[in-house]
């Protein structure tokens, strides 16, 4: 049989050449000898040159076609490929620090009893437009402010032990195939199992991802309409109040705007003028935004806090219309699932490659 | 980089063997090292062929093998052969991409039957040719394998190597 090493990196990649080189340049200057980790990279139907790409660098390539699947989909199929006793799982748009990987494993080296660990966003960027800047300076906020309570095994960077991961049955490819909420709902199950997960502030990656505006709305939606729909709302923000939905929905800027703006038309006679509804407006929802307002200006100066203030209440103002949605399609419809033909190959047992979506932990 | 120009791909013993005939391989390598045969694979047989001729959905991953030689760089037999037996029964296609012309084509063959050989021009880089390779493989699942840099004169002489 193969030698098996210490670890194994899995990158699922989907149309991600503008970042992956990067990712993987990372990754192998990790602090790490070369034969003691395989990397793995699992490109799930990309229609650009991402496979080609990922040749150059790793040790294995899994291309998936027919369709795309989805980040929990892909990591999967590396895991099973995968001979490491721990795997790590790095988004192909997340660039790893040298010493990111080494620390991880010497965690889980050091204290038997933790089965995972996943690493947070650095302040900075990649991209150096506004917005990828404000995004990724969000996510770290929201990880910096409830440090250490982090449930999410998977994106940016996480590892886990192999046996543990198999055991728990994997990441769930049903609901799965856009926000990347995957490695939450994972983590509730692992925590359901009396599996320890810890996340780490000091461990950290930086973030490659270009976001333009429309990206990012896209992204706030899909994550907040999926949490509501499948994980729920309360569960989560008990489990992992540092994820952007919640650090987005703390403060209830919008809805805070909006009520201010009807009350003060309705409840006073004669009504304000225009200019004084919205000065007042405006002070209420610095006033609820304060503590993220000051961690940006904090970070990047008070012109940088200015400019993105608008951003960041239509984020809130998108997240809470997902949120929304996401409850009202629970309670209509149901939690998400997969076409019909695919629960029926899945409940058959069809064999196949690539193989049928399967559901884990409900 | 542009691979359109200065390629070759050449399939050894193409001719002369019909691909649902050709032994897998694993079991060429296994043959040619004196190594215990694998057993019956799990890809063969009628309705695996018929799906591949249709164009059908597969049962298993097509899996690929790529050794990449730049130019002095050699393959241990050991680490090919470890590379074949970790896919286990699999039927494995093996492709060769060298940069410049093996000197021991004829070893090569004879080590690696069904091989395909990608000769790129002397001096194309590793990534290069792993990039070249990929594109030409067909496999679900592709292992890259890399030579070591040629060891000094009198060295062991059964590495595979190019000049």
């Amino acid at each position: 049989m193969p030698t098996p090493r210490p670890l194994s990196v899995i990158v699922p990649v989907r149309d991600g050449s503008a970042t992956l080189a990067r990712a993987l340049t990372a990754i192998l200057a990790s602090e790490l000898p070369r034969d003691d980790y395989e990397l793995i990279v699992v490109d799930d139907a990309s229609s650009d040159s991402s496979a080609e790409l990922a040749a150059r660098y790793a040790d294995t390539v899994v291309r998936l076609t027919m369709r795309k699947s989805g980040a929990a989909y892909a990591r999967n199929r590396g895991a099973e490929l995968a001979r490491g006793e721990v795997l790590a799982f790095v988004d192909a748009d997340a660039m790893v620090r040298p010493d990111t990987l080494p620390r991880m494993l010497q965690m889980l080296s050091d204290q038997p009893g933790l089965d995972a660990v996943s690493a947070s966003h650095e302040q900075i960027a990649g991209a150096p437009n506004l917005v990828s800047q404000y995004w990724n300076l969000l996510l770290h906020f929201g990880e910096q402010m409830q440090a250490g309570t982090t449930g999410n095994v998977a994106s940016p960077c996480a590892v886990i032990r192999r046996q543990v991961f198999l055991s728990a049955g994997m990441y769930d490819e049903w609901r799965f195939e856009t926000a990347r909420l995957e490695g939450i709902e994972f983590a509730h199950r692992l925590e359901d199992s009396g599996r320890n997960v810890f996340s780490s502030t000091e461990l950290t990656i930086t973030g490659l991802k270009h976001w333009n505006v429309r990206s990012l709305c896209s992204e706030v939606w899909d994550r907040s309409a999926l949490l509501a729909r499948s994980l729920g709302y309360q569960r989560t923000r008990t489990a992992v109040p540092s994820d952007v939905v919640f650090t987005l929905s703390r403060a209830l800027a919008p809805a805070f705007a909006v009520l201010c703006f009807v009350a003060f038309s309705a409840a006073f006679l004669p009504a304000p003028n225009a200019a004084v509804k919205g000065a007042l407006v405006v002070l209420g929802t610095i006033a609820l935004n304060f503590p993220a307002y000051r961690f940006f200006a904090k970070m990047r100066g008070i012109p940088f806090a200015i400019v993105v203030a608008p951003l960041h209440l239509l984020m809130q103002a998108i997240n809470g219309l997902g949120l929304c949605a996401g409850w009202v399609l629970r309670d209509a419809v149901g939690d998400r699932e997969p076409d019909a033909a695919t629960q029926a190959y899945a409940e058959v047992g069809v064999e196949i490659w690539p193989p049928v979506p399967r559901a884990s932990g409900r | 980089m542009d691979f359109s120009q200065g390629i070759a791909v050449v399939p050894v013993n193409a001719e002369i063997s019909p691909a649902a005939d050709r032994p897998s391989q694993a079991q060429a390598f296994a043959d040619a090292m004196g190594m215990e045969k694998p057993e019956e694979r799990r890809t063969t047989g009628p309705g695996y062929d018929r799906a591949k001729e249709r164009g059908l959905p597969r049962r298993t991953p097509r899996v690929s093998l790529i050794v990449v030689l730049p130019e002095n760089h050699v393959v241990s037999p050991d680490r090919l052969a470890e590379g074949l037996r970790a896919h286990g029964n699999q039927d494995v296609d093996v492709v060769v991409a060298c940069a410049g012309q093996p000197t021991n084509l004829g070893a090569l063959q004879r080590s690696v039957r069904d091989a395909q050989f990608l000769l790129a021009p002397a001096g194309t880089s590793t990534e290069d040719l792993r990039e070249l390779a990929m594109r030409q493989v067909p496999g679900d699942i592709v292992t890259l394998l890399s030579g070591a840099l040629l060891p000094a004169a009198g060295a062991d002489t059964s590495l595979l190597m190019t000049s």
